[in-house]
């Protein structure tokens, strides 16, 4: 049946959106991306979309980098680094780079760029990406060193993610708004037009520098176009209006496999589900300060079948609030709990709510994994109503204090270390609803500690505080389903990060 | 009995028999009736018809197709959704939303609407005046679009639906019970019955309001039916009836996702809607033909 309607599908397509130009792929070596949010501003470093960092990763380019099939760091702009002290790391950088406008790269640009971000009076949205740095210092036009306010273990990490250097005589000239206006970095890709909310089209930078881990391949135009509705997104794919979707849901995903000139690539990535719940002394629902009940909602939940029906391909089930392969993110010594909705009534029954007991649950996106979980509370006597909002409500709700339970997810700005998940949520930052001071010790302590195993040790007694409290359910890590044309030859990796530089054709 | 009653019976036939042969000759107003009265039926008994609990997920029999696809099964005669709900329940439970909104939204901008128009309409002058200054105020503000703000700000519920649908409906009412009103007004019966010294209230209730009847049951349906359909537009937006609830409105929503590849799960409360507002128009229309005057043979 499934094929059958997909053939009618592919046959009714390109009729149905007849006249649409098709002039993409391998010959002329372009890719259309479509990708459904607009980032606020083409600079890295204010915007807080996966669609920014995207083109962050493709314009700019970052100190180190850090290879995602091995996970290796290997110099980009820095040629080579090493550590001075417990605070100091220092940087040789690479000689004859240079930036899309002609400048030339130097440690100018990098002690710019880093003292620039790092002074919070300049507003970069995700401060927690640049909050660490203390200050940059040019040793000579081809040395710098970075200080870390305290000791910070996962400084290389963070610079070889969202940390872009932009070139500091144009970026000094205009400013944040210029760079989004006319961004300049040193990247494979060069930006030629951008119509905000509308279309950024990217186009092969032919003078990239010569032995960069970013190695080119032949694609040359990346035009990305902003399209909103999830429907219009698979309809250009089913008539070949697109190359490149992301984010599909795993049944769109699922279906559109059917169709001849489709493949789907699925993998999972970093970015964590979970739900938070508010405890705080005002809380709106002050049953969520019950342990008991918390451990109901725990019990309540049927994370195994939820991720592996609705979820995808790659999920898995998560015990502590981290995604596994974050250094740090040991689950070692915290409880679990399996699916028991018997238990689940029976501890809503011991903490007084064996009649049942209204909720309110916030959430932005996967809207369908929102209405299972709600399902699931149901069936044992929980009644959550849904408020699904843009994400930016929801924060804004969460930060106020004024949220009950939250459907949330974090992608960790794809940085491999536990100091960029966990403690966003529990070390008393503005998302975090429960404040444990206990909790918040141990991050603190895990996030300044060098030695790796006295950190180690702090943060896997911190999830586990956390995990023995229920101070949040932790629920899957979001797999990634990618549709392309089935002639792109590419990879998915953990990172959510579609690498255009080294996509190739099949033959 | 004699056998020149039985003739004069046939000759004359009563007045009840009279209007049973209009009622059963009117062919779609039959339809119409026996169509809606099949969903009211359905609504009423849904706890003894439905299969199953309509919130009762299985995450592991998702989106299975309805019983005429070759994978579909009697199990779930109209297959399940994208939660493993048995649509034919949620369906059932979901006739249940709409004929209440469409009932309570009638009930409360017919008795605010009648009365406006009824006062407007009798009394004239600055009344007259009032009213339809208000009705004016009320027709400069689209209802979607005050809809979706109200329930933005309160938050989506089926009360919330049913109260802001109610308070912004009664326009029409208000409009075609004045105009109607005026008409009855002048006539004969209501001047004897003021001659004869009749109160206030017994002539507007007993006098005007039968007379107008007709027109009111005009409107009420297709308030009713507009609605049913507001509502499932509001619930389309994600600002109507919240999930889990089974309206049909919010259940065309969830199946958005899946209209290239299951699109039945679209077309089933797609059609069940326009059924349900066909059945009520054609109802409507049908009882304005009967009770109307000019309709009468």
């Amino acid at each position: 049946m499934r094929l059958h309607t997909a053939a009618l599908l592919t046959g009714l397509a390109p009729m149905l959106f007849a006249g649409h130009p098709a002039f993409a792929d391998q010959a002329n070596n372009s890719i259309r991306f479509a990708y459904d949010q607009a980032p606020e501003s083409i600079d890295p470093y204010f915007n807080n979309v996966r669609i920014g960092v995207i083109i962050g990763q493709h314009v700019w380019d970052t100190l180190v980098y850090r290879d995602p099939s091995s996970n290796e760091y290997k110099g980009l702009l820095a040629e080579s680094w090493e550590r001075i002290d417990d605070r100091t790391l220092e940087f040789k950088l690479r000689q004859g780079v240079t930036f899309h406008n002609g400048e030339a790269f130097n440690a100018d640009d990098v002690v710019y760029t880093l003292n620039f971000v790092a002074d919070p009076e300049n507003g970069v949205t995700t401060q927690q990406n640049v909050a660490w740095i203390d200050r940059a210092e040019k040793v000579d036009d081809y040395t710098v060193r970075v200080i870390s306010k305290e000791v910070f273990p996962a400084a290389i990490e963070y610079l070889s993610g969202p940390l872009a250097i932009h070139p500091n005589e144009y970026y000094e000239e205009v400013g944040p708004e210029g760079m989004d206006r006319n961004p300049v970095g040193t990247g494979p890709f060069k930006v030629v037009s951008n119509e905000p909310g509308k279309a950024i089209v990217l186009e092969k930078n032919e003078a990239y520098f010569e032995g960069s881990p970013k190695e080119q391949g032949p694609i040359e135009t990346v035009d990305i176009r902003i399209i909103p509705d999830r429907q219009t997104q698979v309809a250009e794919m089913l008539s070949q209006g697109m190359d490149f979707v992301m984010h599909v849901p795993k049944d769109q995903a699922e279906q559109m496999e059917q169709v001849p000139f489709l493949q789907v690539v699925s993998g999972e990535t970093m970015r964590i589900v979970f739900m938070q719940m508010n405890t705080l002394e005002n809380s709106p629902a002050p049953a969520l300060k019950d342990e008991r009940v918390r451990k109901a909602i725990m019990h309540a939940i049927d994370r195994e079948t939820i991720a592996s029906e609705i979820v995808g391909a790659g999920a898995r089930v998560l015990d502590v609030i981290c995604f596994p392969s974050q250094t740090g993110c040991d689950a070692s010594a915290a409880p679990t709990y399996d699916y028991d909705p018997e238990k689940s009534r029976a501890l809503l029954a011991e903490a007084g709510y064996g009649d049942g007991l209204a909720l309110d649950i916030v959430a932005y996106r996967e809207r369908n994994q929102t209405e299972a979980i709600i399902g699931y509370l149901k069936a044992v006597g929980i009644d959550a109503r849904l408020n699904f909002l843009q994400y930016a409500a929801m924060r804004e709700q969460i930060r106020a204090g004024e949220a009950e339970l939250t459907h949330q997810t974090w992608g960790s700005f794809s940085v491999n270390d536990v100091s960029a998940s966990t403690p966003v949520y529990f070390k008393f930052e503005a998302d975090d609803i429960t404040r444990n001071p206990e909790v918040r010790d141990l991050l603190q302590k895990g996030d300044t500690t060098i030695e790796p195993e006295a950190r180690n040790a702090a943060y896997r007694d911190a999830l586990a505080l956390i995990a023995e409290h229920v101070y949040g359910v932790p629920l899957w890590s979001l797999p990634v389903y990618y549709v392309a044309t089935s002639d792109l030859d590419f990879t998915a990796y953990p990172d959510e990060m579609p690498r255009f530089w080294e996509m190739d054709w099949k033959d | 009995m004699t056998e020149s009653t039985a003739f004069a019976a046939v000759a004359m036939p009563s007045a009840g028999a009279r209007l049973r042969r209009r009622v059963f000759g009117h062919k779609s107003l039959v339809f119409g009736a026996s169509l809606l009265a099949v969903i009211v039926l359905v609504a009423l008994l849904a706890p003894l018809i439905a299969p199953y609990d309509p919130y009762a997920q299985n995450l592991l029999a998702r989106t299975q197709p309805p019983v005429w696809y070759e994978a579909g099964t009697w199990a779930h005669p109209l297959g399940t959704d994208n939660l493993g709900r048995d649509y034919l329940s949620r369906m059932i439970y979901g006739a249940r939303i709409s004929l209440v909104i469409g009932f309570s939204v009638m009930v409360i901008s017919g008795l605010i609407g009648t009365t406006m128009g009824l006062l407007a309409g009798y009394f004239g002058g600055t009344v007259d005046l009032v009213v339809t200054f208000l009705v004016t105020t009320r027709l400069a503000m689209p209802v979607i679009l005050v809809a979706l703000a109200i329930v933005a700000i309160l938050g989506g519920s089926l009360l919330v639906v049913v109260l802001v649908l109610g308070f912004l409906k009664w326009d029409r009412f208000a409009v075609v019970m004045r105009s109607a009103t005026q008409q009855v007004r002048s006539q004969d019966y209501v001047a004897a019955a003021q001659a004869a010294g009749a109160s206030t209230p017994r002539i507007l209730f007993g006098e005007v309001l039968p007379n107008v009847f007709a027109q009111l049951v005009v409107v009420a349906t297709l308030e009713a039916a507009s609605a049913i359909l507001l509502e499932a537009a509001l619930s389309f937006l994600g600002l109507g009836v919240q999930p889990p609830l089974p309206s049909w409105g919010l259940m065309i929503s969830e199946a958005k996702a899946y209209m290239f590849f299951s699109f039945w799960l679209i077309a089933i409360p797609g059609t069940a809607l326009a059924l349900l507002i066909l059945a009520i128009n054609l109802a409507g229309d049908g009882l304005r033909d009967i009770v109307a005057p000019e309709g009468r043979e």
